[in-house]
């Protein structure tokens, strides 16, 4: 009995290897469309990251889907601390206390103890509602050893018109953690005594063997806020998807975030300076507990025939004045039935946080919020990126993608006391970006 | 908040363009939009790692997706 | 798409709930029912069967003198290169002759060459049929991915397998480029349906059926989804004392198989998988009702 009803499925399984000849080989990964990257991002004399990504998609069939991405990222090198240059070198130390290090005159004060490794997952499900509409529901959790992260979002898309026309509506929901090394610091608490070594400068820039028995003299003698707090974002987000005609397709998206909580960097300074411009202390800046934002975003893409247009802007505003424009453009030109050639050009520029000062003046009222940190200063950037892809004979596609990503922050109207003209208190910020992909 | 409104406002006229019978394909015109390359998350993870970098080194975030991200890089 | 000047190969009508698609292929009338009344869509989906049909016919053509057919056909024992899709039938016919233990072979086709079922009493001698055995059997046939090799000699026939093979391809082009649609694919009573139609209300098609030897009286079948194909001998068979021999033949003896249903009509999810499995019950003879009982699907026997 069983060898004859065996015959039906044998025969069934033997049809749809005929009929459907493109179903995955593969008995364990059946079904399962894998994407793996591997990424390269690298500053000059500044912060690199290497990151690696996973992210796995499987259709259940009658449009359910099942997606997960796993992210490893590791971080090094140095980041800007928010104080400012000085034409002598400065001792700062560093934000967990454990010692200081000494800045070179002229060179913008960086912290290098952000050696830091993350894992991020995320997991989404699509699930039909009906005939033209889907729910999606995800899941997104990040942790490194300061900052933990876990949120929920949801969304339902419906389609009309054959589905020409894409209308959506998500929600989502992010609690974060925050639990810096050293513990909060008091806002504008000062964090060290600058110590001017001008007359007797070598070039021995690192003092760690020796500061290690000085931590109570030259380490910040505040005391803590605690050990940790917290953050909530709630994100409202609504798109619209439209074929345009045969060759092109829009996408619309409005969102709206709202973020309450710990939103200050516990590892940023800033520096308060005399009229001669010659910093007298290192301060923690403090941002506001709450943020609104809301942003457009547009995106076209039109299909030539040798490949792909893709043109994109952005525009973001917030409460804290942060004002932004983004263009991103992608243009694929296939080189042959099975490669082709990307270039990549992106334009970001911002508007300084409102509560943005470069630095503080010596006698002045200290402001309800501050910081010096660049990312919220004013800026423009550039990115140009140039990608190359190969399909194989099995199907999988091979990409490689390397990138030049310039950042110019500039001066938003603040008057440079002293000598703070002679040094460079924007100084751009170089990264390359190199990364390989490889698809089956 | 006139910023906002002007943002609503441009967005809710687009949608109404949506009600337009020029705009749109049979389904036997899709045949380019069909193409790989013509899908809207067609770069894969490259979008991913752009907006984590971006996160992380601008004050914006968001466009493609939700804003919220979760890490701690800003 | 471009529009040629050979409209005339197929005809659209239009019926009270759906349209229909009509032409002339693989010596077969071939229908297309699509429930939509938008002639421009029911003009776009027939001229795309029209042409992947006559495509595949062409291809797979024994009539043909250049086609890949005649190439493996008359390769007097050299590789022939062939495609991805010459491949995968010959990867389905593999399952198939095991399936079947042997009796389906797609190598059995030389044959006809002294079995000519015209109805007559002209049975061939046995030493005709014997001079033929040398060259016949499907586990001498050598292939791989790229190419195929044949004994000098031997032929390839796809005809038993050809017009589900095209209903199921037709059917699939329909699916994709008209995912909402239903449509039925009829070539001659070989029928694949590609979705259900709304409401799930079942299509009505007219189907011939042998009662006797020169009339075919039409029934009409309900199919809500699927696939479904008859294999029969309604004009094809010899008659000698008595003795009615079929044109399914036995590829080991030569001969043709006794006893074996005069039709066979049997209802799977595909189009190709029915006609295999209405094929093996014709190679079963007498045993074909008890094999079809056994694959849990929904088939007619006439005998």
């Amino acid at each position: 009995m069983k060898k004859k009803l065996n015959i039906s499925a044998a025969l069934a399984s033997a049809t749809c290897a005929l009929l459907h000849p493109y179903a995955s080989a593969n008995e364990m990964l059946e079904g399962w469309k894998i994407d793996t990257s591997l990424m390269y991002y690298g500053e000059t004399d500044r912060v690199s990251a290497v990151e690696a990504v996973i992210a796995g998609q499987k259709d259940f069939g009658e449009e359910q889907l099942l997606s997960g991405k796993i992210v490893i990222d590791t971080l090094t090198g140095a980041s800007a601390t928010g104080a400012v240059a000085q034409l002598t070198a400065q001792t700062v130390s560093r934000p967990s206390g454990e010692g200081t290090y000494t800045v070179s005159p002229g060179e913008t004060p960086l912290d290098d103890t952000f050696k830091d490794t993350r894992v991020q997952l995320d997991g989404q499900w699509t699930q039909p509602w009906s005939d033209v509409s889907r729910i999606t529901t995800g899941l997104h959790l990040s942790t490194e050893h300061d900052y933990y992260s876990l949120g929920f979002n949801g969304s339902y898309a419906h389609d009309f018109y054959n589905k020409n026309t894409t209308l959506s509506a998500g929600l989502a929901y992010s609690y974060d953690v925050i639990k810096p090394e050293g513990g909060l610091p008091v806002p504008f608490a000062t964090k060290t005594a600058s110590i001017n070594t001008s007359e007797d400068y070598d070039d021995n820039e690192d003092d760690e063997s020796e500061d290690d028995d000085d931590d109570n003299d030259n380490y910040d003698n505040d005391e803590r806020l605690g050990s940790s707090d917290n953050k909530s974002t709630v994100d409202v987000l609504f798109g619209l998807t439209q074929v345009m005609n045969r060759r092109m397709l829009m996408q619309f998206n409005l969102g709206f975030s709202e973020i309450s909580g710990y939103s200050t960097d516990p590892y940023k300074v800033l520096s308060i300076v005399n009229e001669q411009g010659l910093t007298q202390s290192l301060v923690y800046e403090n941002r506001p507990d709450s943020r609104t934002k809301t942003f457009a975003f547009w995106q076209t893409k039109y299909a030539l025939d040798f490949g792909v247009v893709d043109f994109s802007y952005r525009f973001a505003t917030d409460d804290w004045k942060v004002d932004s424009h983004t263009f991103d453009s992608r243009l694929r030109i296939n080189l042959t039935d099975s490669s082709y050639l990307q270039p990549h050009f992106r334009y970001y520029n911002q508007s300084a946080a409102e509560f943005f000062h470069p630095f503080l003046m010596e006698g002045q009222v200290l402001p309800e919020f501050a910081t010096a940190d660049y990312r919220l200063g004013e800026m423009s950037a550039y990115t140009f990126g140039l990608k190359y892809g190969t399909k194989m004979d099995n199907g999988d596609e091979l990409s490689f993608r390397l990138e030049y990503y310039q950042q110019s922050p500039k001066n938003a109207g603040f008057t440079e006391p002293g000598t703070l003209q002679d040094v460079d208190l924007y100084p751009s910020v170089k990264a390359v970006i190199a990364q390989v992909n490889y698809r089956f | 908040m006139l910023k906002k409104a002007r943002i609503t406002v441009a967005f809710l006229i687009s949608t109404q363009l949506v009600g337009c019978v020029n705009l749109g394909v049979q389904p036997w015109e899709r045949d380019l939009l069909a193409k790989e390359e013509m899908a809207l998350d067609s770069e894969g993870n490259d979008l991913g790692l752009d907006d984590h970098i971006y996160f992380s080194k601008e004050a914006t975030s968001g466009g493609r997706a939700f804003a919220g991200g979760g890490c701690g890089c800003n | 798409m471009t529009n040629s000047a050979k409209q005339t190969a197929f005809v659209i009508e239009q019926k009270s709930d759906h349209m229909m698609g009509r032409f002339s292929a693989m010596a077969s009338p071939c229908e297309l029912l699509m429930e939509t009344q938008d002639p421009l869509l029911a003009n776009y989906l027939t001229s795309l069967a029209y042409k992947e049909t006559k495509r595949i016919e062409q291809k797979f053509s024994r009539y043909l003198p250049n086609n890949p057919m005649a190439k493996i056909n008359h390769s007097m024992g050299q590789a022939v290169v062939i495609d991805a899709e010459i491949f995968r039938l010959l990867e389905f016919a593999n399952s198939c002759f095991e399936l079947s233990d042997g009796m389906f072979d797609m190598t059995s086709g030389v044959l006809r060459q002294a079995w000519k079922f015209d109805g007559s009493d002209n049975l061939p001698t046995p030493k005709a049929v014997q001079a033929l055995m040398p060259y016949i059997g499907w586990q001498k046939v050598k292939y791989d991915q790229s190419s195929i090799t044949l004994i000098k000699g031997m032929e390839l026939d796809f005809g038993g397998i050809g017009k589900e093979y095209a209903v199921d391809c037709v059917a699939n082009m329909c699916t994709e480029y008209a995912p909402k649609t239903s449509v039925v694919v009829n070539f001659g009573g070989d029928i694949q349906v590609t979705r259900a139609r709304h409401n799930s209300q079942p299509w009505y098609i007219g189907i011939e059926s042998p009662e006797d030897d020169d009339k075919n009286t039409t029934h009409t079948l309900k199919i809500v989804s699927g696939g479904l194909a008859t294999s029969g001998d309604a004009r094809r068979y010899l008659l000698k004392d008595g003795k009615r021999y079929s044109h399914i033949l036995n590829p080991e003896t030569g001969y043709p198989i006794e006893n074996a249903a005069r039709s066979v009509t049997v209802a799977a999810p595909h189009c190709i998988q029915a006609g295999l499995l209405a094929t093996m019950a014709l190679l079963k003879g007498p045993n074909a009702d008890v094999f079809l009982e056994h694959q849990d699907v929904k088939f007619w026997c006439y005998r």
